[in-house]
């Protein structure tokens, strides 16, 4: 996706879609949930793409930044804005002693992590004291007003998760751009050849890990704040990584803007298509989606859009 | 420069280096030869650290490599290719020379004059834009290998079969730009062959291995008159 391309996408995000769904909670609040899941679609796949690290784990990041966001505001006072870096540092910490399972590789490393995971939920299950235990924790405090907007409303939470996303797409654009970005890219098929080159491959490893768990722990501080309420079970549940990996493989994981393309793109689709057509199941349809999606178009959802625009404009100039 | 000193390295019940000792002085290039798994590219990858061995010394103008990791050995000075070329996938091939520079050097310092003074000096200018993985025919890759390895700023340069599979012209154009590229950038070299030709014409020692040992270190030619080298080497016996 070109920057002209991009910034017609934002203009319409920040613009067109407040201007013509600003009074439609309902479905301003659908296109939030969306990017929430954009959002950890976006870290996923910045962990995935540079450096080729599959994981299953990212649920953990997204409960301990939801956690620590919810407790630090409600407990000792931390405004919400403020809470919510400290939830995505707080999911960064978590992320340090998941670092042993860097030592391994594919599918043990994404197996690693989702027990990691696990071991995560369990933690807010049994700290009752500090997380509620799994009566969870009630009327987190919203998103506050600030400079006379309310944060607190349908559309007020679009923003800030829209602002939240367009940070992270535009932090992954310049690793990705950087030495940092292209040794990493190069590690996700050929992790020997950049080390013998003296590339500190795990040491990038890391930060990317830190990186992306930062990320998504925002993204949950955020949800936090915009629900009001969290429980180890809906915190740390295993939609928070399946949802977003389906979204960022479906929309193209390699790419950009792919994850949020998809995220927004499977996110509605199910919620508005086919919860109607199919209320018991409906994520079935998904399922089938995203294998036609890997026969058909293994880079995802964005390079047939590409190359429909792309043979569109060719047949205007022909 | 290098120090090799009773080196030893098994995988398992099997004793792939056994006591191995050898140097290389500064400026000097020295071949390392013998029959497939008799210890070469192991004794390259302990080199490198992608081996770690059971017992022994290297040092490298005075410094312990075997406590530093990979990648600081590359800044250490210490450069390799693979037989089989292992370009970075994705990038073309000058990032593939962006991030050896950039990782390589200790300076960290990336010098687009330099990485295109490499890419001539391996014959690769003209694919510099083109993707590293499947844009090259094999001599290219194998070029690119060398290239990427330039690219570090080595002081030695550890080559692994890099002439193997090409045909005779290429292997001649190649082994003519490999002389240049040590003398235009001062280098020591260790080079893995098997052709005795090519030895003799690049090396100014060598050190034959057979069964994870070392059986013979010196001249070239003397060397493969040696009756114990013939033997291990070729299967063949002279009078």
């Amino acid at each position: 996706m070109n920057i002209k391309v991009f910034l017609l996408a934002l203009a319409f995000m920040y613009l067109g879609v407040p201007l013509l769904l600003g009074d439609n909670n309902y479905l301003i609040g659908m296109i939030a949930s969306a990017l929430i899941v954009a959002g950890i679609a976006v870290a996923w796949a910045l962990l995935g793409n540079l450096g080729g690290m599959v994981s299953f784990g990212h649920a953990a990041f997204f409960g301990v930044g939801a956690y620590t966001s919810a407790i630090l505001t409600m407990d000792y006072g931390v405004p919400v804005f403020v809470a919510l870096v400290l939830g995505g540092i707080g999911a960064s910490l978590s992320s340090i002693f998941m670092m042993p399972a860097l030592r391994l590789r594919g599918p043990y490393f994404a197996l690693a992590i989702l027990a990691y995971a696990e071991i995560f939920k369990i933690l807010a299950t049994e700290a009752t004291g500090l997380t509620g235990g799994g009566g969870g924790l009630l009327s987190i405090p919203s998103l506050p007003v600030f400079a006379g907007i309310d944060f607190g409303t349908k559309l007020g939470g679009y923003i800030v998760i829209l602002n939240i996303v367009t940070l992270m797409v535009i932090t992954y654009f310049f690793i990705r751009r950087s030495s940092y970005g292209l040794a990493l890219k190069a590690m996700h098929d050929s992790e020997l050849a950049t080390r013998i080159v003296g590339v500190p491959a795990t040491y990038l490893k890391i930060v990317m890990l830190v990186v992306s768990a930062f990320m998504t722990g925002a993204v949950g501080a955020f949800n936090a704040h915009y629900i009001n309420f969290l429980e180890p079970d809906y915190a740390f549940s295993g939609t928070w990584t399946v949802f977003p990996i389906v979204a960022a493989i479906f929309g193209g994981y390699r790419t950009l803007s792919g994850p949020v393309i998809g995220a927004l793109f499977i996110y509605l689709i199910d919620q508005l298509v086919f919860k109607n057509l199919l209320p018991q199941g409906h994520q079935l349809i998904l399922g089938v989606m995203l294998t036609g999606m890997i026969v058909l178009s293994p880079s995802g959802l964005l390079p047939i859009i590409t190359n429909l625009f792309t043979r569109t404009r060719g047949k205007q100039h022909a | 420069m290098l120090k090799v000193k009773d080196l030893c390295v098994s995988f398992g019940g099997v004793r792939a280096l056994q006591n191995v000792s050898f140097e290389v002085q500064q400026h000097e290039v020295l071949g390392l030869v013998g029959p497939n798994g008799a210890g070469k590219t192991t004794s390259f990858n302990v080199l490198s650290g992608i081996v770690k061995p059971t017992a022994g010394e290297v040092t490298y103008n005075g410094h312990d490599i075997l406590k530093s990791s990979m990648h600081q050995r590359v800044t250490h000075g210490i450069g390799r290719t693979f037989q089989i070329p292992q370009p970075m996938h994705e990038l073309t091939v000058r990032e593939n020379l962006i991030v050896s520079q950039r990782f390589g050097r200790p300076d960290g310092k990336v010098k687009h004059q330099r990485i295109d003074e490499i890419l001539k000096s391996v014959n690769l200018l003209h694919k510099a834009e083109s993707d590293a993985a499947t844009g090259l025919a094999l001599t290219e890759r194998k070029a690119l290998e060398v290239a990427k390895a330039l690219a570090t700023e080595p002081t030695l340069l550890m080559l692994d079969e890099v002439l193997a599979g090409l045909e005779t012209t290429s292997k001649k154009q190649f082994m003519e730009t490999l002389k240049e590229i040590r003398k235009q950038y001062s280098l020591s070299m260790i080079v893995i062959e098997h052709d005795i030709e090519t030895i003799m014409k690049l090396c100014d020692r060598v050190v034959v291995f057979n069964f994870g040992k070392v059986i013979a270190d010196g001249d070239p030619e003397e060397t493969f008159r040696n009756p114990e080298v013939v033997r291990s080497y070729t299967g063949e016996v002279h009078a």
